[in-house]
């Protein structure tokens, strides 16, 4: 009799432990790799807690676009970072967001080394993640919350055990998973692209801005905004571009280093997609790129703080014709990556 | 970037220190406390440059050259400031030379494809490479207005870009200097900055104005007065001290601009954001703009 219930208890425990353990999948996530475009630096700002994998970055790409990132369902403030961060507008707003500082474009950002947002306040995008999933003027939302309310989706758990090993969702791992696609979003293919790597020439008019665009003598961009020598085309450092001649905003670059060398700078963008990235400056004020323009050639301030890289501002600007100011334009067209922009990797998936 | 480590006893690890002096004494960035021979008065800002291809010549007339070939200085970056040579052999050396800046050998658009070096390119427009130096600052024009200065050396051109030169120079300086099997063999080595403006060519910021990537004339001037430029040392050692009185200007006036200045931000800062991190986070009690 003994033997019999030792038997029964055998049987029932095994039975017991095959109808409740589910057969365990353990998923290696797939490496991703990041496109070393021609020119681009070749050290990438990837963290070695934060490797890319496919399943990390298709992860990304869905909670990007997804409202659900709010933390709720209701009818009520959803957003999410495709809400500002619009493809065809360079991942910019393309507009007026109402806040003084205006959204900074998300391109080649595998590459910046020097901090983000435009006094580069903030150290990786994992860290520009939860700052604009918190931030009460972006997505204003609660990250316990975010956690909790993902958790409790369908499809979420098993994407995250996909990615990252476990369905328990973290905050942190949200953060990884956002930073992971913005880290793939690369666009290398404008015609300056072609241009340098031999493939394509161009005109006339934009050689001749691109000659404006490159020279002291001319425009004199390259210094903060790169070139053939720097294809990134900025250098993610931090100037006084002669906006202005008085600094009251307490978010410039100086809020970060503390010097008051650094009052009245910012980081200068990337040029790449300019044409679609509007408004322009940090506080947005710049609806065209004729403004820009216009503004570099007769309407730069003198301060103390200006950087000195902006020499000509004894003439109040580089002092363009109309002529050389259209070529320049022309050439900044050059800088349109369509490929980039309507490239469906990217898009809401 | 060499560390300390176990090495073959015969060799030792060579530090140079970069330092900067004007008028004999230690650079001071940003004050608006120093005047050329021309009469110029000036600051500096920054200061972003690249050795090359440095070697000791030891007692028997062999060069021995270092690694890496290459050194990037730049005065907003402390560690840049100090070049480290991993393993430099044991012994007695009189001479050490090197090129300012990149000889046409290496300088070719490419060979730094990182910041921030790469961030030194000087467009294949202008003769390719890379700026040997870029020293930026401000002056006082001849009608007192504080104007840029970006003194930019590298590869000149003429008018219609036909012709280009080569502005860098080699450098030699004697040295009585004994690498020994310690990692604390260091070389002192000062960028004297007002001799760029003095012998043999007075430099004067009025006459060449404000930048000169495209002024080879300027360019020729800087390379010739370069031949005084460097000498081994700190730069306090020097002790012909003509300094001018220190000009607060720049500090009186940004202070004025800071008192302007609303004291309360009103937009969040990372340590704040941090602080809110976790739980109650979230809350709208928490949400509120620091």
């Amino acid at each position: 009799m003994k033997l019999n219930k030792n038997i029964t208890l055998v049987c029932g425990l095994v039975l017991a432990l095959a109808s409740c353990k589910p057969e365990q999948i353990h998923y290696v996530p797939t490496p991703y790799e990041l496109p070393q475009p021609a020119y681009f630096p070749s050290k990438n700002n990837i963290p070695a807690d934060n490797p890319m994998t496919e399943e990390g970055v298709a992860l990304g790409r869905k909670l990007f676009h997804d409202a659900r990132l709010s933390g709720h369902d209701g009818t009520d403030g959803i957003r999410n970072c495709a809400s500002c961060h619009h493809q065809g507008n360079n991942f910019d707003f393309g507009g007026s967001v109402g806040l003084h500082h205006s959204v900074m474009p998300l391109v080649n950002l595998a590459w910046n080394h020097t901090g983000l947002g435009w006094n580069g306040g903030v150290a990786t995008l994992e860290d520009m993640v939860l700052a604009a999933v918190t931030s009460p003027v972006e997505i204003n939302a609660d990250t316990n919350q975010v956690v909790k309310y993902l958790q409790k989706t369908d499809d979420y758990p098993e994407l995250f055990e996909k990615a990252f090993g476990s369905q328990e969702i973290t905050f942190i791992n949200i953060q990884r998973a956002i930073a992971q696609f913005v880290r793939s979003l690369v666009s290398a293919d404008s015609k300056f692209d072609r241009y340098l790597r031999g493939e394509e020439q161009l005109t006339e008019d934009e050689m001749a801005g691109y000659e404006l665009f490159c020279t002291e003598e001319g425009a004199d961009c390259f210094h903060c905004h790169g070139g053939g020598g720097l294809a990134l085309m900025t250098t993610n450092l931090f100037y006084n571009n002669g906006l202005d001649d008085e600094f009251n905003d307490l978010e410039d670059r100086s809020a970060v280093t503390g010097s008051h060398r650094d009052k009245g700078a910012y980081k200068a963008p990337t040029l790449r997609n300019i044409a679609v990235s509007a408004p322009y400056m940090h506080d947005g004020r710049f609806q065209t790129l004729d403004e820009v323009i216009d503004f570099y050639s007769e309407g730069v301030k003198n301060s103390e703080n200006i950087n000195p890289l902006m020499h000509h501002v004894m003439d109040g600007g580089v002092q363009l014709t109309d002529i050389e100011k259209a070529q320049l334009k022309a050439f900044l067209n050059t800088l349109t990556d369509d490929e980039f922009l309507n490239n469906t990797e990217f898009s809401r998936p | 970037m060499a560390v300390s480590c176990k090495k073959p006893a015969s060799y030792g690890e060579l530090c140079v220190n970069i330092g900067y002096s004007v008028n004999g004494k230690a650079l001071i960035t940003d004050s608006l406390c120093y005047r050329n021979d021309a009469g110029n008065e000036f600051l500096i800002t920054e200061i972003q440059w690249f050795i090359s291809k440095m070697e000791l010549q030891d007692e028997s007339d062999e060069w021995v050259a270092f690694e890496p070939q290459f050194f990037y200085i730049d005065t907003n970056i402390p560690e840049s400031q100090t070049l480290r040579i991993a393993s430099i052999p044991v012994g007695k050396y009189k001479t050490l030379r090197f090129v300012f800046g990149l000889d046409e050998e290496d300088n070719r658009t490419g060979l730094f494809t990182d910041p921030p070096e790469s961030e030194m390119f000087w467009p294949d427009l202008l003769g390719g490479g890379y700026h040997y130096l870029k020293l930026n600052g401000k002056y006082l024009d001849s009608e007192s207005r504080l104007t840029p200065l970006a003194i930019h050396l590298g590869i000149g051109q003429n008018e219609d870009h036909s012709q280009f030169y080569q502005n860098y120079f080699s450098v030699e300086l004697p040295i009585d200097f004994t690498i020994t099997e310690s990692s604390e063999n260091q070389l002192d080595l000062t960028m004297i900055i007002d001799n760029w403006f003095r012998n043999p060519n007075l430099y004067d910021f009025n006459e060449y104005g404000s930048h000169i990537m495209q002024n080879q004339a300027a360019q020729q001037a800087l390379k010739e007065n370069g031949n005084d430029v460097f000498r081994i040392g700190r730069p306090t050692d020097n002790e012909n001290n003509t300094n001018m009185e220190k000009d607060n200007r720049f500090e009186e006036k940004f202070k004025n601009v800071m008192q302007k200045a609303a004291p309360k931000p009103h937009f969040w800062t990372w340590k704040s954001l941090k602080e809110r991190m976790g739980s109650p986070i979230g809350t709208t009690e928490n949400r509120q703009a620091v």
